[in-house]
């Protein structure tokens, strides 16, 4: 028997399998063991329910009749994508149904208006693959390329080459939803400018699966830039690394991605994947990204930012030009989080104003330095997004990790920022929401809920305290 | 110590398209980039150059475009370059690619030893390496994964065998190509990029080694390969099959096609 439900659970299984068929509907745990937990660091990620059903539809239609099924007879759904969240946002956490929509990951790209519609279940990876193939591009980098395009938007991701032309939300034109009520919406379309009405797709992006069922998206994409450089800036000074930043801004220049990284984690990043990293001096260090339309104008431009970089006692300034360097540069970068992974208790992504991470830098060192723990650090330096790791050898209890964090939490409020800039609230953070929202911003966001899902069965529990 | 690293400009090998109607790449499907293991070349001629001194010369043939891996050498740590370019080096096989820079490096006078990487990712024969070698008349080591000494007159080197290793001691000059375990090839500093840009890079045509070398030996026509007929090879796929019934019915079908296919007798 399923919670709220009067019926007995066998009976939905079947109605279940007369939408999408008896292969796609899952009752057996085993068969369902990756779908029931996110990217969280173990000890802190929520437990999933017992009793869950995993539907796989293949189509819109099908996410449509799975909902009025789930809503009439009150089940929660969690809507799931690549599950490489890092807060038990897509965790199942009440008996209910698992939504994958991976079997929906048709991209077609609209090589005239520099878009592509996507279903939400293709991934980070085959949109790279399917704009390249175009000749376009899309820039942003948010995360594991393994995350679908449905989960993505939800969770409006960010990552690294975010400086120069944004977040997930800056590349949604338009969306294709499912009600929790059944309802199909289509909102925006391939369209740069759209005045109509509420902005109710912007609504939607960053709703972290709590108000409908993204299946399809429009997203804009870019010409390829011709030719790319990455980087890498080692300091002796952590302080001088972060102050760079601001000024390499400020002179003009607009990288795709500006990184800062600390040269013990991405050693172990390296490690961890039986890579090399290229430059072994500096305690902490730059990795900056350009793209432009050619070799001159970028090299140019890379004059510019190491005279900033000079400036603020920069060592050395190598750079990486080939693709496979160039790549091998990124994907270490991205094996800093899967490196330390094991050993974790927590990963924050507080974000201040670009200017004022360097003072967050310090309240995260004296933060430390009262605990008398080492914590890892490493973020998106251009867009004021710090990730701060609390590492399990470090803390006694679950307890004493909260304290450390909303101690960082504090820090990043008083210097005018968020507890999250990229990750979301999902489930883990929705105690600490109302340390940025004032209570009538909560209440609007439940008004607003319960407009969009009126018996609370979609995603129940997260985001909202 | 005069150290020559042989260079080469590939297309990017994870883009590029075979042209199968043609039998060859398509350049144009993909950018170019430098041979990777030409980087480990290069980077152990540098790390050479810093222990003992001397000066590391990069050459490289190919059309013009070439250039920027040289340039790429030259950011990296390469003294000078020089480029081998005309319309009648094109077209050449691995024993005209060779004897053309071989008669480079006899142009550019005395030389202690020649580094190049075991093999280019376009081409993938590994024998430029050790025919320019036989055209210079010196001993060559391939696949050398480490150096374990450079001292007058001699180096000692390991190469790798399939499952064994050749440790050999060469008297210079000598050649040795490089596989990628021998070193982490260095990212250049933004500096000496921008000096490499403005460094000029002579080009040297068919006129000037003419004067050394045999012209007939040159491009196409030096050739004697001819690719016939190009064809990718279809793969053997493990055939799943699903036995079913007791462990005795089970094990009696298993010998049964185990006999068929003589495998047992």
């Amino acid at each position: 028997m399923m919670k709220n439900s009067g019926i007995p659970s066998s009976l939905i299984v079947e109605n279940l399998k007369g939408v999408v068929g008896d292969k796609w509907v899952i009752t057996e745990r085993e068969f369902m063991e990756n779908y029931l937990k996110d990217e969280t660091p173990d000890p802190i990620r929520p437990k999933p329910a017992e009793d869950l059903i995993l539907v796989k539809p293949s189509s819109t239609e099908e996410v449509s009749r799975i909902l009025k099924i789930a809503n009439e007879n009150r089940i929660p759904v969690f809507p799931v994508g690549g599950r490489t969240g890092l807060v038990g946002g897509a965790v199942p956490t009440e008996p209910g149904i698992i939504l994958s929509l991976e079997r929906m990951s048709r991209i077609e790209v609209d090589e005239e208006n520099l878009m592509a519609v996507a279903e939400a279940g293709a991934t980070l990876g085959d949109l790279i693959k399917a704009a390249e193939s175009a000749g376009l591009f899309f820039p942003p980098h948010p995360g594991d390329e393994g995350a679908q395009i449905g989960g993505l938007i939800a969770t409006n991701a960010g990552g690294a080459r975010a400086i120069k032309y944004g977040v997930m939300r800056n590349y949604v034109r338009g969306l294709e939803i499912v009600l929790p009520t059944g309802e199909i919406l289509s909102l925006g379309g391939k369209l740069l400018k759209n005045n109509t009405g509420y902005d109710l797709m912007q609504l939607i992006i960053g709703s972290e699966g709590t108000l409908c069922v993204i299946t399809k998206a429009v997203i804009r994409l870019f010409p390829k830039s011709k030719y790319m450089v990455t980087l890498i800036v080692p300091f002796n000074e952590r302080s001088d690394a972060l102050r760079t930043v601001p000024q390499i801004l400020r002179s003009g220049i607009i990288p795709l991605a500006i990184e800062y990284v600390q040269l013990r984690e991405i050693l172990e990043a390296a490690g961890h994947i039986n890579e090399n990293w290229p430059v072994q001096k500096g305690l902490a260090q730059l990795i900056i990204i350009l793209e432009g339309s050619s070799q001159e104008e970028i090299l140019s431009a890379c004059e510019g930012i190491s005279k900033v970089c000079e400036a603020n006692n920069a060592i050395d300034i190598l750079l990486a030009e080939t693709p496979e360097e160039q790549n091998r540069i990124l994907k270490i970068r991205s094996n800093i989080y899967t490196a330390l992974k094991p050993r974790m208790m927590d990963i924050l992504d507080v974000t201040v104003p670009p200017s004022s991470l360097e003072k967050l830098m310090e309240q995260v060192d004296m933060i430390a330095s009262k605990y008398g723990i080492y914590l890892p650090t490493y973020g998106h330096a251009g867009d004021g997004n710090l990730h701060v790791h609390i590492m399990r050898k470090d803390v006694e209890s679950i307890d004493m990790a909260k304290k450390i964090k909303e101690e960082i939490y504090g820090a990043a409020l008083k210097l005018g920022g968020v507890i999250t800039g990229e990750h979301g609230i999902g489930k883990l953070r929705t105690e600490n929401i109302s340390l940025v929202l004032s209570e009538k911003h909560i209440d609007i966001m439940r008004s607003i809920k319960r407009i969009f899902d009126p018996n609370n069965i979609l995603n129940p529990n997260k985001v909202l305290p | 110590m005069n150290i020559i690293v042989l260079i080469k400009q590939v297309p990017e090998i994870e883009k590029v398209r075979f042209d199968y109607e043609k039998g060859r790449l398509d350049r144009s499907s993909a950018g170019a980039v430098t041979n990777p293991f030409d980087l480990n070349a290069l980077e152990a001629a540098v790390q050479i150059r810093e222990r003992v001194g001397g000066v590391v010369t990069a050459i490289s043939m190919g059309p013009m475009q070439a250039i920027e891996s040289l340039r790429d050498a030259l950011a990296r740590g390469a003294d000078r370059a020089i480029l081998l370019s005309d319309e009648r080096f094109a077209g050449a096989d691995t024993l005209a690619t060779a004897y053309t820079l071989a008669a480079a490096i006899k142009r550019l006078g005395k030389f202690d030893l020649v580094i190049c990487g075991e093999k280019t990712v376009d081409g993938d024969t590994a024998q430029v390496g050790p025919e320019v070698a036989e055209f210079l008349g010196i001993p060559h080591a391939a696949y050398v994964e480490e150096i374990l000494d450079v001292e007058k007159g001699w180096i000692i080197v390991r190469a790798r065998m399939e499952r064994s290793y050749y440790l050999m001691r060469l008297r210079l000059p000598a050649l040795i190509t490089v596989t990628k375990d021998i070193n982490n090839p260095r990212l250049p500093s933004l500096k000496d990029k921008l000096r490499a840009m403005r460094m000029p890079i002579p080009v040297w045509n068919y006129t000037d080694l003419s004067e050394i070398a045999d012209p007939k030996y040159f491009g196409l026509n030096g050739s004697p390969t001819r690719v016939i007929k190009v064809y990718t090879p279809i793969s053997e796929k493990r055939k799943g099959q699903m036995i079913s019934g007791s462990p005795k019915e089970v094990s009696q079908r298993i010998l049964q096609i185990l006999r068929e296919n003589k495998i047992l007798a």
